[in-house]
């Protein structure tokens, strides 16, 4: 059995753009559940409104597609009325730091045993490329047609401060560790938070000169620096480029958890 | 086992080109009836999941089935009798 048993065959396939990276984090994720050996019965999906959001619809268990923001706010509704299931949360930047972005804070304090993975596209995709609160400084988006002046978000470092028990974050180019940090995600009990940096050919990739899909998956790969080579550089007091994303595991703990069987 | 990709579900984003480490997909030439150019095959009995996949019982590399964000790339069995070209790596 591998992860292709987990899709919906008759919907496939699906309606995301050529070279969206979301398809890819449904793999990875659908890949390390069926490392954990859940039954289809016992989980449950939940998600928002979104590009992201769409991938519970694709998957043959059940799923609860939500109002826009509020996903972490259901889950944790699944959770709490039946700590039985597993709670997988697809959710998207624009769903999870804008709209939702006091459910998310709220759900990491109360460490709910909740597994969240976010794709972050850094635009709002479906609506037609507005700016959202992680579209990085001097990008192009159809609300910030001269730049983007806003500082983005770190996603991450919020989870952090506000209690998660697992953090990490990879991009769609490195997916057997974005699957091994889902399925460490989907074994800590608490609350796991997986931010996935994916390309956005169509609202974000083509106004931000990314001509083709390679070149921005390029981008995320050479733009990447593992924590522990960051953590080296501070060491040694040299200087780190201000455009890389840290990835890696950035913080695992072990806080008194909610709703965990 | 051998490599297929699923034409009806290809968009043709080559993500796979970029990946794979023995570089066995390539860009394709050619659009299709749906006017997707889908990658072509270079000589896929050298993919190493093709051949181990059965002795070891799991999927060794398998980083193109799981970047293929359109689920468009996995293995098929292979008929009984099938002639099988074999390449040689130097």
């Amino acid at each position: 059995m591998s992860f292709e048993d987990w899709y919906r065959q008759d919907r496939l396939p699906h309606i995301f753009c050529a070279g969206c990276g979301n398809g890819t984090i449904i793999n990875c994720t659908l890949a390390a559940i069926e490392q954990m050996a859940w039954k289809k019965e016992e989980t449950v999906f939940v998600s928002g409104i979104g590009c992201s959001s769409r991938a519970p619809g694709y998957i043959a268990a059940d799923s609860l597609h939500t109002t826009h923001g509020r996903a972490i706010a259901f889950a944790t509704g699944v959770k709490l009325a039946n700590p039985d299931l597993n709670v997988v949360v697809f959710t998207g930047d624009g769903d999870l730091a804008a709209i939702g972005g006091n459910h998310f804070i709220h759900g990491c304090r109360r460490n709910i045993d909740l597994t969240v993975v976010c794709m972050n596209n850094q635009i709002y995709g479906m609506t037609g490329g507005q700016g959202s609160p992680t579209t990085p400084r001097g990008c192009i988006s159809s609300t910030t047609p001269y730049g983007c002046a806003e500082t983005p978000f770190d996603l991450c470092e919020l989870a952090i401060a506000s209690g998660a028990n697992y953090v990490s974050r990879w991009t769609s180019y490195h997916v057997k560790e974005l699957e091994k940090s889902v399925l460490a995600g989907l074994q800590t009990p608490g609350f796991s938070f997986i931010e996935a940096l994916v390309q956005c050919p169509t609202a974000f990739g083509r106004r931000n000169k990314f001509k083709q899909v390679s070149d921005q998956v390029d981008y995320l790969r050479t733009h990447t620096m593992l924590k522990a080579k960051r953590d080296r550089l501070l060491d040694q007091g040299q200087h780190i480029p201000p455009d890389m994303y840290i990835v890696g595991e950035l913080a695992r703990r072990n806080r008194p958890a909610l709703g965990v069987k | 086992m051998k490599l297929a990709i699923d034409e009806t579900r290809c968009k043709g984003c080559n993500l796979c080109t970029k990946v794979c480490p023995y570089k066995i997909f390539k860009e394709g030439k050619k659009a299709n009836r749906r006017g997707i150019i889908i990658p072509e095959l270079d000589r896929p009995e050298r993919c190493s999941n093709c051949r181990l996949m059965h002795l070891y019982g799991r999927t060794l590399c398998g980083v193109c089935q799981l970047i293929c964000p359109d689920q468009a790339i996995h293995w098929v069995e292979e008929q009984p009798y099938e002639p099988q070209k074999v390449a040689i790596e130097y």
